[in-house]
């Protein structure tokens, strides 16, 4: 009885229907492995592209925004030019001022500020000049030096 | 039956597989064949194209950064030929918005060469006429009008001047080529302009991160001041006006760093047309006249024989001088400007009155190989070093020399016979106002790139006299201003100057009539801050220094103590005491 059942089940097992649907399978699985890749790849390349299309139009922008910003700089310096001002100040009312018309305030710790143009700018004027101390010192300076320091 | 369909799946089977063999067989065949190899190259000249990347030429500023010279887009207008449909319209467009004629434009656009693809019509276009050009075409091709297809736009940089002339003799000019000429802009050109870089830019996306990133050229900040400058240029025009002079030249620099913060020359050009040079100038030393054109400055030198001769002892402020109005030296006989005896004088004197004889006597006393050490040591024949182009270098002729003779010596005690920029002087003089110190004049406070600042340091060129006689010299020169009550001083300061009124050498001996007419000067003695030079090449109205320089001088000090805010002499010590 138990051998019968084991032959039934190994001949289903064995079913022509039943192997051809393995193989039909494990095509698909490959059919649909190889296009999720395929997709994957397209998508990866579809952005990539994309974003290359967006770099491409970002430095046109860049370019264009800069030849904007010149324009206005010079524009700007065209309106507030000496002649330009003093052409307004006189137009206003105003006349230059004479040395016997300015009085002066003292203004403790009042440094006047640099203009806008450096400080924007990160100074490395230090930087560059601080050489070592051995490619400025005389011999006289390093042996005063020593002497001062008691050799160390 | 199931092996019959079994056999036709078979041979499906294999015809597919067959079909599908040929098929890669065929693209393994065409990808690798000659003609593969020329369809390749062919796309390769459409993946990109090598262009030259331009970097936006640095801008130029004052110490208090207004800008001084800068950039604005312009427009290359060109005709792509394949694309044009309507030479007529475009001709006729173009004619009228650019100002050519119709026949020179259709010519143009039909009688160029097969081969080419693109001709610019005009270059340097502004961008008004671009922007009306642009919005005919829109309104064109809103009206599905083509008659204008083809026509493009290329934009670039041009260089602007916004203060037009002002300042032009240190800035210079960069021409349509983008070489600068002159001043800062010929001097810095290679900083200025950045480097040009050629490469391939491709048009595929995925390559985008391939396209370089050219840096801009480096701003420059000067230490000029904008406003003295057009201050300076302003009394300078009107002097020369008002004294009917031909020319002239003003310096004013910070005697402690060197730092020139106003240089008038003129002429002068409108940079923004500098095409007008050769119409302005007969020769490139005429540009800066401050710097380019060396002259017999006269008395002004004096102030350099006396510090010599202080600080070599041979002559102290209380020394007297008997002048008899003439002394010989080497056998010539040399006489004071008015050719009169002054009788006793002291050193204090013999500035103040300008004594040539006293002067000659002194150099005599010193000898020529102390009086030209000295001399030498002050950087007369010497360039300044200043970070201009076209600097001149004047000439000093010493012991040995083929044309030097012995009365040089006399002369050139006074300014006769030595030829000197008036930058040479300030230089030279800056070491009698800044405690025996020579500085080296500069225009150049700083450099700006890529978001770092380097700033140019003050440098010394030597220490001809020393801190003493500086100091001696300056109150000499003043007590000798304000003795004479000279039309130099600035009420509420304490100048220290001198006058200089030279005769100028021609072919045949000197001019009678004419004169270069100079005064040198610096405040306030106690802390001196500013040093002024004063050149008017042959002044009509009068030919004496005094009458004419002296008060340009006074007139440019009053306005350099408002802008730079430099108090009247008590109020500073009542600063100070506190």
């Amino acid at each position: 009885m138990q051998a019968q059942a084991t032959q039934i089940i190994h001949a289903y097992k064995q079913a022509p229907w039943r192997v051809q649907r393995q193989y039909v399978g494990a095509f698909l699985l490959a059919v649909i492995g190889i296009s999720m890749i395929a997709a994957l790849y397209l998508q990866v390349t579809a952005r990539a592209a994309a974003t290359g299309r967006e770099i491409q139009e970002m430095r046109f922008e860049i370019t264009t925004m800069q030849r904007a910003n010149a324009d206005l700089e010079t524009q700007l310096a065209n309106l507030t030019s000496t002649a330009e001002m003093e052409h307004r100040a006189q137009a206003l009312g105003y006349r230059p001022v004479k040395p016997g018309e300015l009085d002066y305030v003292a203004v403790p710790g009042f440094v006047a500020p640099e203009p806008a143009i450096l400080l924007a700018a990160e100074d490395v004027t230090e930087y560059s000049q601080s050489l070592p101390s051995e490619y400025t010192q005389s011999l006289v300076e390093w042996l005063d030096e020593r002497v001062k320091t008691g050799g160390y | 039956m199931r092996q019959q369909y079994a056999v036709r799946s078979l041979v499906l089977i294999v015809g597919f597989a067959f079909v599908a063999l040929a098929v890669i067989v065929q693209m393994i065949r065409i990808q690798n064949s000659e003609q593969a190899k020329i369809f390749l190259s062919q796309g390769d000249q459409y993946s990109g194209e090598f262009r030259m990347f331009y970097p936006e030429r640095g801008e130029i500023y004052d110490r208090n950064g207004h800008l001084l010279a800068g950039n604005r887009t312009v427009y290359e207008l060109g005709v792509n030929l394949s694309q044009m449909e309507n030479p007529q319209t475009l001709a006729s467009t173009l004619g009228t918005y650019l100002g050519l004629t119709y026949e020179d434009v259709y010519d143009q656009l039909t009688n160029s060469p097969k081969s080419w693809e693109y001709i610019v019509i005009q270059d340097y276009v502004g961008t008004e006429t671009v922007t009306a050009l642009q919005k005919l075409m829109q309104q064109k091709k809103d009206a599905n009008d083509n008659s204008l297809s083809g026509l493009g736009f290329k934009p670039h940089f041009q260089r602007s001047y916004p203060e037009n002339s002002l300042a032009s003799n240190v800035l210079g000019f960069v021409t349509r080529d983008g070489r600068g000429y002159f001043g800062i802009e010929e001097k810095y050109n290679d900083l200025l302009a950045g480097n040009p870089v050629q490469v391939w830019v491709p048009t595929d996306p995925n390559r985008a991160s391939e396209l370089p990133k050219v840096p801009n050229g480096t701003t420059l900040v000067l230490t000029l001041n904008r406003d003295l400058q057009a201050q300076v240029e302003n009394i300078l025009d009107t002097s020369i006006s008002n004294y009917g002079a031909e020319n002239g030249a003003i310096i004013v620099m910070d005697p402690r760093t060197g730092d020139i913060l106003a240089m008038a020359t003129t002429p002068r050009l409108d940079l923004n047309n500098y095409t007008n040079y050769f119409s302005t100038y007969d020769n490139g030393s005429q540009y800066n006249r401050a710097i380019g054109m060396a002259y017999e400055a006269g008395s002004v030198v004096k102030i350099l024989t006396m510090a010599a001769a202080l600080d070599t002892g041979t002559v102290s402020p209380n020394t007297t001088f008997i002048d008899t109005g003439s002394i010989d030296v080497g056998g010539i006989t040399i006489h004071n400007w008015d050719r009169k005896p002054w009788g006793q004088q002291d050193m204090i004197g013999c500035l103040q009155h300008s004594l040539n004889v006293c002067l000659a006597w002194i150099s005599t006393q010193m000898g020529p190989q102390t009086f030209y050490g000295y001399m030498e040591r002050f950087g007369l024949g010497h360039p300044t070093g200043i970070d201009l182009s076209g600097e001149a270098m004047g000439r000093l002729k010493v012991p040995g020399d083929t044309d030097w003779y012995n009365v040089d010596l006399g002369t050139n005690a006074f300014g006769q016979g030595v030829t000197v920029t008036p930058l040479q002087l300030m230089m030279a003089a800056s070491a009698i106002a800044n405690d025996g110190k020579m500085v080296t004049p500069h225009v150049l406070y700083s450099m700006l790139r890529d978001g770092h600042q380097y700033n140019v340091p003050s440098q010394y060129a030597g220490s001809p006299i020393r801190s003493e006689t500086a100091h001696t010299l300056t109150d000499m020169l003043t007590v000798s201003l304000e003795g004479e009550s000279s039309s130099a001083l600035v009420p509420g300061y304490r100048i220290a100057g001198k006058t200089g009124t030279a005769q100028i050498p021609t072919d045949y001996g000197y001019d009678d009539t004419h004169t270069n007419a100079s005064f040198i000067g610096w405040g306030p003695v106690d802390d001196p801050q500013f040093m002024i030079y004063v050149w008017l090449q042959k002044p009509s109205a009068s030919i004496w220094s005094s009458e004419t320089a002296a008060p340009v001088f006074s007139q440019v000090a009053e306005q350099t103590v408002i802008l730079l805010n430099i108090p009247p002499d008590m109020v500073r010590n009542q600063f100070g005491s506190r």
